[in-house]
């Protein structure tokens, strides 16, 4: 990596982005504007910041040097109402708020010290036929990380002083956090009740469920989140079961009971397949920003107004690309032989996009999920209706990726979509957002294949964190159009990628 | 006079120039000359000082010399600074009035850096010894933002003169060690190269469009770091053309900041011997050409001629 170089990119902008405003006027939109090229310094910073080219003091020096310089060339009305001495950033180590933090840097394997796998082998998966159990160790044990994790699919009906509906059981998880059920949940609630917010799950009588193990072991049902009824939710078993417990009954009032067989000989899932990709930061960023555009294209044009539609026009979060190609190349962060600068050329001129900037000739091979999305896309006539409100029970517990262990826990689709419910463990919390709208807290590339042949993309859409391990709703961009009878879930960080294919059973609401 | 060879100063072909500032109850005069600040109205500035250190007003003249000091190998200069003669900085003694009261009115001084507030947790006393120790932490570093925001503004309030020779000082302090870490003046240890880089793009791109017409973005510009004066080539044509120049960084300092940079429709890659109002220089005719030996000679009588001093063969 040449921090030096990246460094001396990101100045050399900031001089040819001063000449320009001056051009116009140092307080011009087209300085201060979007797309203007004080935003064009950010966004180029920051991308060298989230792939560790950069640190973030050096970025704050040259953005505020830039802001004061161009400050100090405004020329202005009388001398009071000067504004840049008090309302200006100083060119200090002083305030800049859009400062990139050097976390994506952080999860990226070129600062982890974590082995590479180099075949993954799952912790417990869906329907393994395999019945040992597996060793989750508890809190404290060893690899806090590893853990039990089974498929359920099961639905526990429920009625109680008034209150009705079903319990859907998609998954158990036994980590070092402890153990839950990952849930979906129907609540058979007057439209009146439902308008006054009592569709929630901590609503349900947990205190009425008893839960009991093999060995005749009583459980306490909490609910750990409640969300509402397009979220799944989790309940922990307190105290924690034993790892080698073989069932659990859930009996829910007045006298439901369901068995729950945590070692379930379900139809055998495929071992996940491992293949190193060797991405560098600088093709694993810009393939995080192809997948950006893929996923947020469509909003973006229902956004636009509908005269605007056919109109070709920069789409923000492309109008850097090659700014960015370049300084990652600067940084050597990026191979001038690399092809994914070619191939996001090819998705911006698949999209309609103008003003990307990206010099390379657009690469005629796209990746196979690319495509399926853009054929999407590019379909004439309407998706047909959305499957039911459903859920699938399915666990898999992926190989590492980049320092971060994932676990699939559930599939679900509701009116608002359809979702991929993951464990995340070795997640850094991030709260900031990443340059061009980038999610720098959660830094894998998920991708979902149905058994109709199409690709869905993943986009995270809330999260949720216990003692350090992050639950995570995905949105599938496509929603699901009809109930697919397995999943092909790949997954891929920087240094390797992973898929694995899951047989499905579903329920409905 | 002439002075002869690579060890005479970097300032010799620049002449000695003044500004007036508000200072007290008048304007007092402020001298830049053979590479000092002098303070023309104040006999024993150092008295002053100490004066000031016990409680006196601290006089205008005074702390702009001190900003000066302060600022010698500050590499923000060169990012503030001017670009040519054409890129003009407004900043007056006004505004920068109006900021002091601007301070005064809120009994503090200016925001300084936001920081994150950490939770804690401990007993009351312990965590208001916390807080007060974040909040001194805070107003220090408010502080010393504001001191530096002012020092920068009034350093540019003396005009053009002075900025060119600030930034031709702190060129000059890091010119001979591009490499090594920028410790003194940012202090955090990260090397100069690529500010040295930038702040020679930006003072070489509009005078290689004066020299050849050619668009600024199309000047690519690099360190030269070996023996030699460097190399200026032009290649590719069409958009793909490029002017690949390669230059030290002292050029900021003996050719552009004396306003050496063009002479007579030749671009000056190097000062042979420099001096005021005459200096031998190494200039190009176009790119790829050996360099010549010129006389270059300073003209004098019109106004301003000592900020923007004009050269001829």
């Amino acid at each position: 990596m040449n921090r030096e170089g990246a460094e001396t990119y990101l100045r050399l902008l900031a001089e040819a982005s001063m000449r320009e405003a001056l051009a116009y006027a140092p307080d011009s939109p087209q300085t201060w504007g979007p797309g203007g090229s004080r935003g064009r310094i950010s966004v180029v910073g920051q991308v060298l910041v989230m792939v560790g080219a950069l640190d973030t003091e050096a970025f704050e020096d040259i953005v505020t040097d830039f802001d004061f310089a161009l400050n100090v060339r405004i020329r202005r009305e009388p001398a009071a109402k000067r504004t840049f001495i008090a309302g200006s950033a100083p060119p200090g180590k002083a305030t800049f708020q859009a400062v990139a933090a050097a976390r994506w840097a952080a999860q990226s394997p070129t600062v982890r010290s974590g082995p590479r796998r180099k075949a993954g082998r799952l912790g417990s998966t869906a329907g393994s036929a395999e019945r040992a159990d597996p060793e989750p160790p508890g809190p404290g044990n060893g690899d806090a990380r590893a853990g039990r994790f089974v498929p359920v699919g099961l639905t526990v009906p429920f009625h109680h002083a008034g209150i009705g509906g079903e319990l859907h059981l998609m998954s158990y998880a036994h980590t070092g956090s402890g153990a839950r059920f990952v849930v979906a949940w129907g609540m058979r609630t007057p439209p009146l009740q439902r308008m006054m917010g009592m569709q929630r799950l901590d609503l349900i009588p947990f205190e009425q469920f008893t839960v009991t193990d093999d060995r005749g072991t009583r459980y306490q049902l909490d609910c750990l989140h409640a969300g509402d009824p397009e979220w799944t939710g989790e309940l922990s078993l307190r105290p924690a079961p034993p790892q080698d417990v073989r069932w659990l009954d859930v009996t829910a009032p007045p006298s439901f009971a369901v068995r729950v067989d945590l070692r379930p000989a379900g139809p055998a899932c495929d071992e996940p397949q491992v293949t190193d990709v060797g991405h560098s930061p600088g093709e694993r960023l810009l393939i995080v920003l192809a997948e950006r555009l893929l996923t947020t294209t469509p909003e973006w044009q229902q956004r636009r107004p509908p005269a605007e539609r056919m109109r070709r026009m920069p789409y923000p979060t492309a109008t850097n690309l090659g700014d960015i190609v370049a300084a990652l190349e600067a940084a050597d962060v990026l191979s001038p032989l690399s092809p994914v600068p070619a191939r996001l050329a090819a998705l911006c001129a698949w999209l309609d996009f103008d003003g990307h900037g990206l010099a390379v000739p657009a690469s005629p091979e796209l990746p196979e999920h690319w495509l399926s999305l853009l054929a999407h896309y590019q379909r004439r006539k309407p998706d047909p209706p959305p499957v039911h409100e459903s859920y699938a029970g399915l666990a898999a517990d992926l190989p590492e990726l980049d320092g971060i262990r994932l676990a699939l826990l559930g599939l679900h689709h509701t009116g608002e979509g359809s979702s991929l419910d993951v464990l995340a463990r070795g997640l850094i919390p991030e709260s900031r957002p990443g340059p061009l709208g980038i999610d720098r807290g959660f830094p894998l590339s998920i991708w979902l294949l149905d058994s109709g042949g199409r690709w869905h993309a993943t986009r995270p859409a809330d999260r949720r964190w216990t003692d350090g391990e992050c639950m995570a709703r995905l949105q599938l961009v496509p929603p699901l159009t009809r109930p697919t009878d397995w999943v092909e879930v790949l997954a891929s960080g920087q240094s390797a990628e992973v898929r694995t294919r899951l047989p499905l059973r579903w329920g409905f609401r | 006079m002439m002075k002869d060879g690579p060890n005479d100063p970097w300032f010799a072909s620049l002449p000695g120039c003044e500004a007036q500032l508000p200072c007290g109850s008048g304007r007092h005069v402020i001298r830049w000359e053979a590479g000092e600040l002098r303070l023309a109205d104040h006999a024993d500035p150092e008295a002053e000082l100490v004066l000031a250190a016990l409680g006196g007003e601290k006089a205008r003249c005074v702390e702009v010399a001190q900003a000066w000091a302060r600022h010698t190998e500050d590499l923000t200069v060169l990012a503030v600074g001017p670009r040519g003669p054409a890129d003009e900085i407004v900043v007056s003694w006004e505004d920068i009035d109006a900021a002091a009261q601007g301070v005064g009115r809120g009994g503090g001084p200016l925001p300084g850096p936001t920081r994150l507030t950490v939770p804690f947790s401990g007993p009351p006393v312990a965590a208001m010894a916390q807080a007060a120790a974040r909040r001194a932490q805070a107003q220090r570093g408010g502080e010393q933002a504001w001191q530096r925001r002012n020092d920068l503004l009034s350093l540019l309030a003396l005009g053009y003169g002075f900025q060119t020779r600030l930034i031709g000082q702190v060129v000059a302090a890091h010119a001979d060690r591009p490499d090594e870490e920028d410790e003194q003046g940012s202090g955090n240890g990260r090397s100069t190269g690529p500010a040295l880089t930038a702040a020679l793009a930006g003072r070489l791109a509009p005078v290689a469009e004066q020299w050849l017409g050619i668009d600024p973005d199309q000047v690519v510009v690099s360190l030269h770091r070996g023996a030699g004066w460097g190399s200026v080539e032009l290649t590719g044509r069409g958009e793909e053309r490029r002017l690949q120049v390669s230059l030290p960084a002292d050029w900021l300092a003996r050719v552009w900041a004396p306003g050496l940079a063009l002479v007579g429709r030749h671009l000056v890659v190097a000062v042979r011997r420099a001096g005021w109002p005459d200096a031998r220089v190494l200039a190009l005719s176009a790119p790829g050409r050996e360099p010549v030996s010129l006389q270059a000679h300073a003209g004098d009588g019109s106004s301003g001629a000592a900020d923007r001093p004009h050269w001829e063969i």
